[in-house]
């Protein structure tokens, strides 16, 4: 049991369970190496790691379309290997590329997703008018899809994927590739999701703010492992309220170890090549500082700043998210 | 930066609508109207493939027959002849053309999103047959009814009819198979492309397309026997042209032309359960990583 649904004692079948999920591709590349986690019906959860990290590799196993190579999955109960027709009649998917039917229209593309899920012909018909409203697609939607900016095609498919009111929803990278101003129109709107519908959302993202933003929880994964899974703000809380980081060129293992040595830094401390990172716990900013003056350390350059969760991620993996 | 902290307890899932599958009828119905709808959304689309037929109904077979001017093989008109020798080239083109729009659903279109659906996923690959089975059921329609009209001589009967539309349909379901799996083996459209004159043409012009295969070469003859186009034609001139059977004899030798129609159909049957056997399993392997 995760330590979410020990606070959260009141949530019943979860809507996704992942115990033991492998993928190893042909060729012998193991993409997911053994990952469990529960999320628990209305949370929003996101699988944060850089490109590679399987994140993807994850979601296509949960929605059917890449064959897990050991573990089980479940959505809302129902196994995606052995009762996959089930496991996709709960889900629906925001995949990371453009995947619609661009020859036809926005609302061709629409009435499709609903007929697969059997939606009855008259609720579908409300709802699509009621998406392409809340998403601003209304004026655009008898148009071809091919005539579509990147952030309007963006936005049909995540109504697209609302039009069957699945219990999961899936959105693997759904901002990737987007400007910024698009990226946050959609950030907005991906966060309305939950008022909205109160389904479970499942969301990878290799961008920090978006998973700190839209997520109750996030799975740090790395190397197809998860790392680190908690709340984000338990996750920064690793970090403490701020945190110094220096560059120190000479022997930047050694000046780590004499700041431990001293109290300057407890074991949340650590180095990447020859940056510091040292979470202020015990002391005032000013105070650390003077106290790595006192060690006679001279780092090239100091600053302080709140943790990222990508500090996070540099702590326990090693290497940054965001290349 | 904002952090959503609202606890999820408070907006438990209450799907507005209970979980619900679409029957495989109605599936099959929304990805064959899918795909109807992407092979013909413009006029364009839906003119242009009528034009070969035509052209041949009303250029092509006539003047090919004024270079043959006494009566045909077997005794029939040549100009009827070619034109039921055409249909073995149109099915393959059409189906040929129809793999395009799986490689295209594959690299830029929607695949992805129907093989997420709560659909078996051999519906996907029957609503693409289907579309194919229609518009070559359209194309020979034209070309028959071309070539009614500039003056082609049927021998139609029901019996006849029921062989020709049965071969038709059971070759559609054969070559529709043979494009889905080259779809699916082809990485790119381009590869796929520089298949379709070896698939969809050469074996025409070794199945007696515009001449009895006693024609060719023995060896030649020979291959000929096996390829499903021989027997595909051999029973469509059965069905509408030569009720004596001509072409089912020159492939099988036995004087019952009933019996010899039969084993035709059951090599294109066997040729087509085959193939779409391997089609189906194709494209669960390539659409399923």
């Amino acid at each position: 049991m995760s330590e979410y649904q020990r606070t959260h004692p009141d949530w019943d079948v979860p809507s996704v369970e992942v115990i033991g999920l492998t993928k190893t591709y042909p060729g012998g590349v193991e993409a997911v190496r053994g990952i469990d986690f529960t999320v628990g019906a209305g949370e929003v959860f996101g699988l944060l790691g850089p490109n590679g990290a399987g994140k993807s590799t994850t979601i296509g196993m949960l929605t059917t379309t890449i064959a897990p190579t050991g573990g089980t999955a479940r959505l809302a109960g129902h196994d995606v290997v052995t009762d996959p027709l089930a496991a996709r009649a709960v889900s629906s998917v925001v995949f990371q590329e453009a995947v619609v039917d661009r020859a036809l229209t926005g609302r061709r593309n629409l009435e499709l997703h609903a007929r697969l899920w059997g939606v009855a012909p008259l609720v579908a018909r409300g709802l699509i008018t009621d998406l392409a409203d809340a998403f601003g697609l209304a004026d655009i939607l008898t148009r071809p899809v091919g005539s579509y900016s990147g952030g309007q095609r963006r936005r049909l498919e995540i109504a697209r994927a609302l039009v069957s009111e699945p219990h999961v929803l899936f959105l693997d990278e759904p901002t990737v590739g987007l400007d910024t101003r698009i990226r946050y129109e959609l950030l907005d709107l991906i966060g309305g999701l939950r008022s909205r519908t109160g389904m479970t959302t499942v969301l990878t993202t290799h961008y920090l703010d978006e998973a700190e933003r839209l997520c109750d929880r996030i799975a740090i994964v790395h190397e197809g492992r998860i790392v680190a899974l908690d709340r984000p703000s338990v996750l920064l809380a690793r970090l403490g309220e701020e945190i110094v980081e220096l560059r120190v060129d000479r022997d930047p293992d050694g000046a780590l170890a004499a700041m431990r040595t001293r109290g300057v830094a407890d074991g949340a401390a650590f180095a990447v090549g020859a940056t510091l990172t040292v979470p202020i716990t015990r002391h005032t900013a000013r105070e650390t500082i003077a106290a790595i003056a006192d060690l006679g350390i001279e780092p090239d350059t100091l600053t302080t700043r709140k943790p990222t969760l990508d500090d996070v991620y540099l702590q326990l993996t090693g290497s940054r998210i965001a290349a | 930066m904002s952090v959503i902290t609202a606890d999820p307890k408070s907006a438990v899932a209450r799907p507005a609508r209970p979980v619900s599958r679409p029957s495989p009828l109605t599936a099959w119905a929304a990805l064959t109207g899918r795909r109807l709808a992407l092979s013909a959304h413009t006029p364009r689309e839906i003119l242009a493939p009528l034009v070969t037929p035509i052209l041949f109904a009303l250029v092509i077979a006539p003047a090919l027959a004024t270079m043959i001017p006494t009566s045909g093989p077997g005794g029939v008109d040549y100009r009827t002849f070619v034109i039921v020798g055409t249909v073995g080239l149109l099915i393959p083109l059409t189906c040929a053309f129809a793999g395009i729009g799986v490689i295209v659903d594959r690299t830029t279109g929607a695949r992805r999103e129907l093989l997420a659906a709560p659909v078996r996923r051999g519906l996907i690959v029957a609503g693409n047959l289907t579309v194919a089975v229609l518009t070559s059921a359209l194309q020979i329609s034209v070309l028959m009814l071309a070539g009614w009209a500039r003056g082609s001589a049927f021998d139609v009967s029901a019996s006849g009819v029921v062989w020709f539309v049965v071969a038709v349909f059971v070759f559609t379901v054969f070559m529709y198979s043979v494009a889905e799996i080259l779809a699916n083996r082809m990485p790119t459209q381009e590869e796929y492309v520089g298949l379709v004159p070896v698939v969809a043409i050469l074996p025409w012009f070794l199945a007696g397309s515009l001449f009895r295969i006693t024609a060719l070469p023995v060896g030649l003859a020979g291959i000929a026997r096996v390829l499903p186009t021989t027997h595909v034609l051999a029973l469509l001139r059965y069905g509408i042209l030569d009720r004596n059977g001509d072409g089912l004899h020159d492939i099988w030798g036995f004087t019952n032309t009933t019996v010899d129609a039969t084993l035709s159909m059951l090599v294109l049957v066997a040729w087509a359960t085959l193939l779409v056997a391997g089609s189906m399993r194709i494209f669960h392997r390539a659409a399923v990583n």
